[in-house]
């Protein structure tokens, strides 16, 4: 009888003597470099390993047996499956959480730590609540917090102290990540041997091929196994090598499988990038992931020392680790056999073995830190420190289930298969999720399976490949021994759990395992969703196949955020002019993906310049759709709810667009250039909208109308200079002749401004001011803008920005489409009455605005003056009614430099819409404030100013 | 209420669950009662609900408590909770745009915040309030617009600075130079997130406590119509004989509808969701952006949770999408910058019926007897409770209490539609 | 995301485009009435299986499309041109994935 390590054991002076305790002499498939060494921190200690090794390799051969505390009931957790799924080993790496230990390589400097665990991992303080697990049964904090109910705040902060899993530091260092589209014809899922010939054939049969594997190296099992697996291993390897159009990711992981195929493969272990997403749309995807060894439902299931036979054969023939001391083995298939005789040539003394073929079985594990006995179905009790099992296995479907396949339980083998009836054509399944055979025989289905692969995505011709149906293995079907122990490890549920929570009515899969939380974990269900269902089936008495299994949702394995968000592509757009804004004081606005002047520090001063001499603002963003062609009048009366047939060259028309439902869309103006040419402005941000509107119409309902549509809203930079004084600036670099009886309000003329040709040039007015739009070709705007500030030098020229126009634009009392309109506001809302024109036969929206103005009680839009002239409501101040009920909210507003007063506009209801009707404005900070309902046009209402 | 009901059974008062019982019962090792039952079939019922989610269920515990009809069938065609009640973010909020919807959400978060005690049955109501992040003027303006409604309706709203969004979420990257710069955000400190299956479960126990039958594994496959008004309904366990229909569906309202002959202003769509991999508790609110279309909040277990705007077309398929979590994770790493190290686990799709105008259709149809609660878009799971007494009162007296009758059918015909299109674009 | 077959462009991630809705006609605006105009504005056949849809595909060629698409499955049978008629070929095939 061997001593038994246990975590207590007092630590050598220098733990790194230490480092090396269990490791074994070279094995053949050994995966360590060990001519050298990597050193490491566990928990603050250093460690060593060597290169090859992951984290909990190198600590298990250093002797160490315990990695993580369990979320619940805190109990010490070991090695179970010794490969990312294994939810004992989840570490915390410097600033990264939840690192699969078992998985990760082993890097110089790691600085590793458990997680949750306080004060420390060998001594945890809440693992008293294992002491109370009967209290803490599943679904406890439903039936209790209930009352008083001011305690439950108390009671969740507890709660969610006992959250287990690592930390993310608010200062985290960036990490590195990137995107990367491949269209291979054949994506393989898994690169052991049957991975690895479905690739071969393809790449053989003319298609390009991505070979994904989640390990560090390809060759599934063979790489744990004996002289003649190694052999094949190699040869495999070869032929892999040889085929250039084969691309193989080792460390990655097909993720998902969309619509068309479209499947995410996440790229690890790739130098200077965390994580990348390839974005792969395959022509077929080949399904190979293998089979995941299923853990055994008995007490005592968890402790550490309790392992899979495959995490056995992984530690002994890859990292040279020798797993224990004295061994039980519970073994139902060659896997466990295997497992034996590593055990034995690792120089493990197998104490006992248990074969479940003859009818033997475990009925229980005991220890405290570790295991100690092994309680055996005969009730002898076996000391040992290491139990291992291999009782069968988990065909992962996730892909499969992803693809519409709807895995079937089959009772012979013990587990459920995938149904390839339900299979699309371009997904095809290889290896041991297909189906069991020695490796020539899965080698052999693979190989057809990859030629057909090759052939659905279009890269072979001729006949459909025979693909040979694999045989299916007998299997005894054990799933626990009855006896209690842990069905999901991550999630601390019990069997009993799962009893409890049938009985209490929670008794179909899916409730279960949201009742349960069984199966939510980071294992994804690959290692608890079978062994869930059995023990539900069990209970409710029902067959496993009735019972039935989950749902698999994406992802296979978890991704990083930084991964699927890639380098960050948000567009900014600015105008030609911004090197001057930026110059010149600017303070940024940011308008959808434009980036405009919000003002230069004076927004008021910007304003009565406007009103008193001359500035100029940088328009850009204006949206701009170049029309020709014979019918674009016809277009424009559809469109807009104004008429435009009569508009004659040169001249101007304001229009505003209102959807099928009478909502007011969009607005601008319209020039016309020429006989069959317009230029068509729309507001900055409806821009990209009123085109596909604009094509829409021409497209589904017109397509025998001749109109050409092209977008120029950046092939033109726009500057509207505004002022008295706008004429006289503008005069000095045109040659256009300005003269007033020529060239007046609402005309347009294209000519050389500033010496650059082919400029527009629009006499509108937004602000109210004699003004003038100007399109420049994009390159010269810079150039333009410059020389009307160096020309206007004398009359005082201002830049103004958005802030500026914002007020002189309310002054005058122009709606801003969206502002003071909502997507609710139709045509007779939006002050709009003198321009809908009812009696044309037929405009977008027509219909609902004729009832609209039938109906006449919708809301008005009008102007607001509170009493206090000094008092500016905040925009969205609401407005009451006698009630004290809400009758409309204030839509803009602003103190106005030019009449030194407030002044708003307001959407209101239309019995208080009069002009000079008293209404009451509730403040944001409660003061009610009177107001008077006014026109809304603020300035001019005449229109002197604007057609000086 | 110890009145025998129709069904011959005894309606139960609800409790048993406590921290006294929990005791008792783990000292005695005894089992707990079935949470519900699995009832016979019977050929008729006074009413039957199809949809078992928590429309239908708090409906049909309304009904039984309240109004004492509890001669009811909750049928669902898989199990409880199966759709959009167990797939959505759980957020529970007030702030909405318009007063009637304000006021309608409001009564629910009120009846939330009950619940517990009313059902017997943590659901684990966690107000740990909710932010609405303004990333530009005209979004500001809009969150100043809520705030004002809110507080004139009496729901606690104010719209607060990037400091104090600091200070409630240090995460939070409230630098000025992000492409998304935080202007300001609309702060709701009743809003937080519940636990949803426990409020599906919890009503269920409480509709079955009262008598209420509630049939999983039943789909229905037709609804009759005699002269204008409903007689039954046709499963795939035999026909029901009812004169009163509950149209209580999400992702299938019109397809259900159809069967009835009332043709629904919904568009159906995917809603997405995602959760990450736990870890240590730091984000202590509800956390939504608009503009960026996510929302974000993070469970008593340390998964952050996300979701985000429908899926972009008409679509019944519940497969998902890459970009989906691509946008996501985009959206969340521009807000948060340090959690690019978490890791996505799992994503899943539920269905939205979406309708013109952000709100939902609630009330009686053209058809005599046959009801609707859908058209629910992306907050269905918000207005459970108060949808359930609203509709339980619907049903029982046979017209809309004045709490929805902004949500009728007809408004669509008459052009009164809700104008709360404007704040729930991305309205988690 | 689907593939959607475009009659210029070839089969393209369904990202490219926009969906525009369930395509019916529209009402004659000088007869119509209310509750037809109201019928056609916000009433869909919705239906969980074939639908004959409208696309734009904006990062693409910019054409408006009808699509004959399954709302379950997301398979696509027809693709035409709204304005010329121009049809692609039939559902996204592997080959057509390329």
């Amino acid at each position: 009888m061997s001593l038994l390590p246990t975590p207590r054991r007092p630590r050598a002076a220098r733990p790194t003597d230490r480092a090396d305790a269990e490791r074994l002499p070279p094995r053949a498939g050994e995966v360590i470099d060990r001519r050298r060494t990597v050193g490491f921190r566990w928990n603050g200690t250093p460690y060593t390993g060597h290169p090859g090794d992951t984290i909990v390799s190198a600590l298990a051969a250093a002797g160490e047996r315990v990695f993580s505390r369990s979320y619940k009931y805190h109990r010490p957790r070991g090695l179970l499956t010794a490969n990312y799924l294994d939810p004992g080993c989840m570490v915390q790496v410097g600033d990264e959480p939840n690192v699969r230990g078992a998985h990760r390589l082993l890097t110089d400097g790691m600085d590793v730590r458990s997680q949750n665990t306080w004060p420390s991992l060998r001594f945890d303080v809440r693992a008293v609540n294992g002491l109370a697990s009967r209290f803490l049964a599943t679904g406890f904090y439903y039936k209790t917090f209930i009352k008083p109910e001011v305690l439950w705040p108390a009671y969740e902060k507890v709660l969610r102290t006992f959250v287990h899993a690592g930390e993310v530091p608010p200062d985290s260092a960036p990490g590195h990540y990137d995107k990367r589209y491949a269209h291979p014809d054949v994506v393989v899922a898994g690169g052991g041997p049957a991975g690895m010939a479905a690739a071969v054939a393809a790449a053989r049969a003319g298609a390009t091929v991505m070979l994904v594997e989640e390990e560090h190296q390809l060759g599934g099992h063979l790489r744990w196994g004996g002289p003649a697996e190694l052999a094949r291993l190699a040869e495999l390897r070869a032929l892999v090598a040889a085929e250039p159009a084969i691309e193989v990711l080792t460390d990655a992981v097909v993720g998902a499988r969309f619509d068309d195929n479209w499947i995410p493969v996440v790229a690890r272990g790739i130098p200077g990038i965390d994580e990348r997403l390839i974005k792969a749309r395959a022509g077929a995807l080949v399904v190979a992931p293998g089979l995941v060894e299923r853990p055994y439902v008995f007490a005592g299931n968890d402790l550490p020392g309790v392992v899979l036979s495959t995490a056995v054969r992984r530690l002994v023939n890859l990292h040279a680790v020798r797993p224990g001391r004295r061994a039980v083995v519970l073994t139902a298939n060659p896997e466990g056999d295997a497992a034996v005789a590593d055990l034995e040539s690792a120089g493990v003394e197998v104490a006992e073995v248990v074969d479940a073929r003859r009818g033997e079985g475990v009925r229980a594990a005991h220890g405290r830190s570790g295991l100690r006995v092994v309680e055996l179905g005969d009730g002898r009790r076996v000391e040992a420190d290491l139990l291992v099992t291999a009782v069968g296995w988990t065909a992962p479907t996730s892909l499969l289930n992803q693809s519409g396949d709807r895995p079937v339980y089959e009772p012979r083998a013990a587990r459920f298969l995938p149904d390839p009836t339900r299979m699309p054509e371009n997904v095809l399944a290889a290896g041991g999720i297909a189906g069991d055979g020695d490796v020539d025989a899965l080698v052999e289905h693979a190989d057809a399976v990859g030629r057909e692969a090759a052939r659905r995505a279009g890269r072979s011709a001729g006949a459909a490949v025979t693909v040979p149906a694999l045989p299916v293995a007998d299997h005894p079907e054990l799933f626990s021994a009855g006896t209690g122990g842990f069905v999901d490890f991550s999630e601390d549920v019990s069997a009993k759990d799962i009893t409890t929570a049938a009985a209490e009515g929670y008794d179909s899969v899916e409730l279960v395992k949201r009742y349960t939380t069984a199966t939510m974990g980071p294992a994804q269900g690959k290692l608890e969703t079978v062994n869930t269902v059995a023990v539900l089936a069990a209970a409710t008495g029902r067959t496993i196949a009735e019972t039935g299994t989950t749902t698999w949702r994406p992802m296979w394995a978890p991704v990083t955020l930084g991964a699927l968000a890639g380098r960050s592509h948000e567009p900014v757009r600015y105008s030609p002019m911004q090197p001057w804004h930026e110059r010149h004081g600017a303070v940024p606005l940011i308008a959808g993906q434009w980036i405009r002047p919000e003002h230069y520090g004076d927004p008021a001063g910007e304003v009565t310049a406007v009103r008193t001499g001359v500035g100029i603002i940088d328009v850009t963003p204006i949206g701009k759709l170049d029309l020709r062609g014979p019918d674009v009048a016809k277009l424009l009366n559809l469109l807009y709810v104004n008429k435009w047939s009569k508009l004659g060259v040169g001249r101007v028309r304001y229009g505003v667009m209102c959807a099928e439902d009478g909502v007011v869309m969009d607005d601008g103006v319209t020039g016309r250039l020429g006989e069959d040419h317009y230029l068509m402005s729309t507001t900055s941000s409806g821009a990209a909208t009123v085109w596909e509107w604009v094509e829409n119409w021409l497209q589904t309902a017109h397509p025998e109308w001749r109109v050409h549509v092209t977008p120029v809203t950046t092939a033109y930079a726009s500057i509207n200079i505004a002022g008295p004084r706008s004429r006289e600036l503008l005069g000095r670099l045109t040659d256009v002749d300005l003269d007033p009886e020529r060239f007046g309000y609402m005309q347009v003329r294209t000519g050389r401004v500033a010496g650059v040709d082919d400029c527009v040039l629009w006499r509108i007015g937004f602000t109210g001011e004699l003004s003038y739009e100007v399109h420049v070709p994009a390159g010269y705007g810079l150039h333009v803008w410059e020389r009307l500030m160096a020309t206007g030098a004398d009359l005082g020229v201002r830049p103004f920005g958005v802030e500026a126009q914002r007020i002189l634009r309310l002054e005058k009392g122009h709606a801003i489409v969206g502002q003071d309109t909502d997507g609710l506001t139709q045509g007779f809302s939006a002050g709009l009455d003198g321009l809908i024109k009812l009696d044309k036969d037929d405009f977008v929206g027509l219909p609902e605005l004729r009832w609209q103005r039938e109906r006449d009680t919708a809301p008005r839009l009008v102007g607001l003056r509170p009493l206090d002239a000094t008092v500016v409501p905040p925009e969205a101040s609401q407005i009451l009614d006698r009630a004290g009920g809400i009758a409309g909210r204030v839509t803009s507003s602003r103190m106005s430099p030019t009449l030194g007063r407030s002044i708003g506009l307001a959407q209101l209801d239309r019995e208080l819409a009069e002009v000079g009707t008293r209404v009451t404005v509730r403040l944001p900070d409660g003061r009610d404030v009177a107001a008077e309902v006014t026109d809304p046009v603020h300035v001019d209402p005449e229109g002197a100013k604007l057609r000086g | 209420m110890t009145s025998t009901n129709g069904n011959g059974h005894r309606p139960g008062r609800l409790r048993g669950y406590s921290a006294w019982s929990l005791l008792r019962h783990g000292l005695a090792r005894e089992e707990w009662p079935r949470a519900w039952h699995e009832r016979e079939l019977r050929p008729s019922y006074d009413a039957v609900i199809i949809g078992g989610g928590v429309h239908g269920l708090a409906t049909a515990y309304y009904l039984a408590r309240d109004h004492g009809m509890r001669d009811v069938a909750v049928l669902d065609r898989a199990y409880i909770g199966s759709g959009g009640s167990g797939r959505n973010t759980a957020i529970l909020r007030s702030n909405y745009l318009t007063p009637e919807g304000v006021r309608f959400y409001d009564r629910s978060v009120k009846l939330y915040e009950h619940l517990a005690a009313d059902l017997n049955f943590n659901v684990m109501f966690s107000q740990r309030g909710h932010l609405t992040l303004a990333h530009n003027d005209a979004s500001l303006r809009t969150m100043h617009w809520r705030t004002e409604v809110n507080k004139l309706q009496g729901v606690d709203s104010e719209v607060i600075g990037p400091d104090r969004i600091k200070e409630l979420v240090p995460y939070l990257d409230t630098s000025e130079d992000t492409r998304y710069p935080i202007l300001g955000a609309l702060y709701h400190p009743p809003g937080g997130i519940v636990r949803h299956d426990a409020v599906v479960w919890g009503y269920a126990r409480g509709a079955d406590a009262h008598g209420v039958h509630i049939h999983q594994q039943t789909e229905v496959t037709g609804i009759d119509v005699e002269r204008g008004r409903v007689t039954g309904v046709q499963t795939t366990r035999g026909r029901i004989a009812t004169p009163v229909v509950l149209n209580a569906t999400a992702g299938w309202a019109s397809l259900i509808s159809d069967m009835a002959g009332v043709a629904m202003p919904v568009q159906t769509s995917p809603l997405q969701a995602a959760v990450t991999e736990p870890v240590r508790p730091f984000l202590d609110t509800v956390v939504v952006s608009g503009t960026l279309h996510v929302y974000v909040s993070q469970t008593d277990r340390g998964e952050l949770v996300f979701g985000a705007s429908v899926d972009p077309f008409a679509s019944y398929s519940m497969r998902g999408s890459l970009e989906f979590s691509e946008g996501i994770a985009g959206h969340v790493l521009e807000l948060m910058p340090a959690l690019h190290r978490m890791r996505l686990l799992r994503q899943w799709a539920g269905l939205c019926d979406m309708t013109p105008d952000y709100s939902p259709i609630m009330g009686p149809t053209p058809v005599e007897g046959f009801y609707v609660d859908v058209g629910w878009g992306t907050y269905g799971f918000k207005a459970g409770p108060v949808s359930g007494e609203a509709m339980a009162a619907c049903l029982a007296h046979g017209k809309p209490p004045e709490i929805i009758a902004a949500f009728g059918l007809d408004r669509f015909g008459d052009g009164r539609l809700v104008g709360e299109k404007g704040a729930a674009a991305v309205g988690h | 995301m689907m593939l959607l077959p475009c009659p210029w462009c070839g089969p393209r991630n369904a990202t490219e485009f926009r969906f525009v809705g369930e395509a019916g006609p529209r009402p004659d605006p000088a007869t119509v009435t209310p509750e037809q105009w109201r019928h056609y504005l916000y009433v869909h056949a919705n239906r969980c299986g074939w639908s004959t849809e409208t696309w734009y595909h904006r990062a693409g060629c910019r054409r408006y499309l009808s699509v004959e698409r399954h709302t379950l499955t997301h398979e696509i049978r027809t693709v035409r041109d709204t304005a010329t008629g121009t049809t692609s070929a039939s559902t996204a095939t592997p080959e057509a994935a390329r």
